[in-house]
């Protein structure tokens, strides 16, 4: 592996693992379009720093683009607040309307510089390498590294330091108002953090990934568990293992990077999907089925009871029967009959006949008398 | 703060709540119209009125969490916002999500979060007051569970335990008897009497009618209007509440012997 190959893997783990941190809190308060939606907006601001400081690489562009997120926010809270939308159609109707504008600047104005559609919308991390940080003729690494650092060490501050805050009014935004803990200017604090780490991403991914980086592994690590700071440091374990697995992908494929990131990004969503231990698919066809075998079992002790006196009982109460009379395939039965002598709840006599232990009669009758 | 001139209620005896003239408005359209009203401190007071009178606003409105459009409203003879360590607040069960990743200890946590500050966390001091509340409630058993497998009544207990944490002297509820069972109900009675008895004040949103004369004490019947408050006994009427329910009080018939029909009709 070579330098170059390692310091992409490093920055895409970076981007990644900042950008599911605060991905965890969108998630918990049902705003993940709202970080699609500022992902595009902070354009505009990009765009409009550039044309006045004429510096791809000036940190006004970071503080411009993440005001223009706030604004965003702001604009599609005011639109909400006149009531001639709905909250998801006045989202909609913002950010394309700021989107569109800064592309419009930038087909028109800039066309001739390294500020190109392509790159907006998908980044490129690859080519993040050769943009070197040089003081005083030394060479500290990649620029996009210190600035992607730098956003990742900031998330971590802010949420170490308003962890409960954030919580709160996350949970219970009445409660946190009725404190003192103003839900408004925490909302807004953490827009303000969301918008800078989309800046920060949106150089090394573009801005239609950011937001894949930002749910899915949250998203996620939800499935996993039901413990909150596990949840975030899951979210951050998850989205290292997608950065580092979608670059081997794209390696493989020869294909984007950034393409690769988010979808094995998606990929680990399915696996969780499926395989989550408690409330993954598989998990819950599990407990369905053993949910439909347990209740069988009793109703097998209850139709036993009902026939065990009647003089067709020999007839009646035999496994090969049951298909006729509960309509069970033969192999359910024999699952159900299995689970049921293996509870101790009924004998099986020559020629497959059932019968009842004392233990099985009173199943059934408590499970009648209920 | 818990000692027993605290408990004694307010310097110079005044109310625990004074509302005086409150108009709150959602565009244009008042939801509550020139409200008029004292609690009195060390009293389990009930608002009751038909939906849409304005209950919940009304408690949000005593907490500063809605903004009037004329009026004024003073907790221990303070604004609001030099008052809210001495005010707990129960929001209705419905309006949190319950399948937040979070435990029942953390919930109740949540109640120390104002006096802990910004920045700081919750610690071992937090944590033992947290647990007493929470056996006080009789949910201790529950502090590691997480809140999602918790039943109604359950977690309106958490939701209890952690107003009782805040070691607030005036409590406002919204519906907590709201879909909980039997016991929990009774359970929760107990604990409003308790805290009644050591002097706070309690005011609960209340929905069910035929209970109001056996839980509380004082009685708010509201529709937009204040129709009419003071000691259950003598404002809780049959006239009133036809007042605020509109000729509708389908509970009037089931119990007629209730102490309602007793009253005189003054």
């Amino acid at each position: 592996m070579s330098g170059l190959d390692f310091e992409i893997q490093l920055l895409a783990v970076v981007v990644s693992v900042a950008c599911a941190l605060p991905g965890v809190f969108l998630v918990l308060r049902r705003m993940a379009l709202l970080s699609d939606a500022i992902s595009h907006s902070i354009l505009l601001g990009i765009v409009l720093a550039f044309f006045w400081v004429q510096d791809l690489n000036s940190p006004i562009l970071i503080l411009a683009a993440a005001a223009t997120g706030l604004l965003m926010v702001a604009m599609v809270e005011a639109l909400h607040a006149t009531r001639r939308v709905k909250e998801d159609a006045a989202i909609a109707l913002v950010f394309p309307a700021l989107f569109s504008l800064a592309v419009l600047l930038i087909s028109r104005y800039a066309g001739n510089v390294h500020l190109d559609v392509d790159a907006v919308l998908l980044g490129e991390i690859a080519f993040a390498p050769f943009r070197r940080l040089e003081v005083a003729g030394h060479d500290l690494g990649p620029r996009s590294l210190w600035t992607m650092g730098g956003i990742l060490a900031l998330n971590l501050l802010f949420m170490l330091a308003f962890y409960k805050e954030l919580k709160v009014s996350t949970f219970d935004a009445g409660l946190a108002a009725a404190m003192g803990f103003s839900p408004v200017l925490i909302q807004y604090a953490f827009m303000g953090l969301v918008s800078v780490t989309a800046v920060g991403a949106f150089d090394a991914v573009g801005s239609i990934l950011v937001v894949a980086l930002m749910i899915a592994p949250p998203a996620s690590a939800r499935l996993l568990t039901d413990r909150l700071p596990l949840m975030i440091g899951l979210s951050a374990l998850l989205a290292a293992i997608s950065a580092i697995s979608g670059f081997w992908i794209a390696r493989g494929l020869d294909a984007s990077i950034a393409g690769s990131m988010a979808t094995a990004a998606g990929l680990v969503f399915l696996l969780s999907m499926l395989l989550a231990p408690d409330r993954g698919v598989v998990a819950s066809l599990l407990r369905r089925r053993r949910q439909k075998v347990s209740f069988a079992r009793l109703m097998l002790t209850i139709h036993l009871l009902n026939h065990e006196n009647s003089p067709a009982a020999p007839e009646e109460n035999r496994l090969g029967h049951l298909s006729v009379h509960l309509r069970w395939s033969p192999e359910f039965a024999r699952q159900v009959a299995d689970r049921a002598e293996r509870d101790g709840l009924l004998d099986r006599g020559e020629g497959d006949r059932l019968h009842l232990t004392p233990l099985g009669r009173e199943a059934a009758r408590h499970f009648m008398a209920r | 703060m818990a000692g027993p001139e605290a408990a004694a209620s307010v310097p110079g005896g005044g109310p625990a709540i004074e509302v005086n003239d409150l108009t709150v408005a959602y565009r244009e359209q008042p939801v509550l119209w020139d409200i008029d009203l004292e609690v009195r401190p060390g009293a389990l007071t009930a608002i009751v009125g038909p939906n849409g009178a304005g209950k919940t606003t009304l408690i949000q409105s005593i907490l500063g969490l809605v903004r009037p459009a004329a009026g004024r409203i003073r907790i221990l003879d303070r604004p609001i916002r030099d008052a809210r360590g001495e005010v707990a607040y129960v929001p209705q069960r419905g309006t949190v999500d319950w399948d937040f990743p979070t435990s029942v200890l953390d919930v109740v946590l949540m109640g120390t979060y104002r006096e802990v500050g910004w920045f700081r966390r919750p610690g071992r001091a937090e944590r033992i007051r947290a647990v007493a509340a929470l056996e006080k409630v009789g949910m201790e058993a529950y502090q590691d569970r997480q809140i999602r497998q918790l039943s109604g009544g359950q977690q309106q207990r958490v939701f209890l335990a952690r107003a009782l944490v805040q070691e607030a002297r005036i409590y406002l509820m919204d519906e907590p008897f709201q879909g909980v069972d039997a016991r929990t109900e009774t359970a929760i009675v107990e604990v409003l009497r308790e805290l009644r008895d050591r002097g706070d004040t309690v005011v609960a949103v209340h929905h069910a009618l035929q209970t109001v004369p056996e839980y509380f004490d004082d009685v708010v019947i509201l529709n937009v209007r204040r129709i009419a408050s003071g000691p259950v006994s003598e404002v809780f009427t049959e006239e009133n509440l036809r007042v605020a329910y509109g000729g509708r009080v389908p509970f009037l018939h089931a119990v007629s012997d209730a102490p309602v029909a007793d009253l005189p009709e003054s």
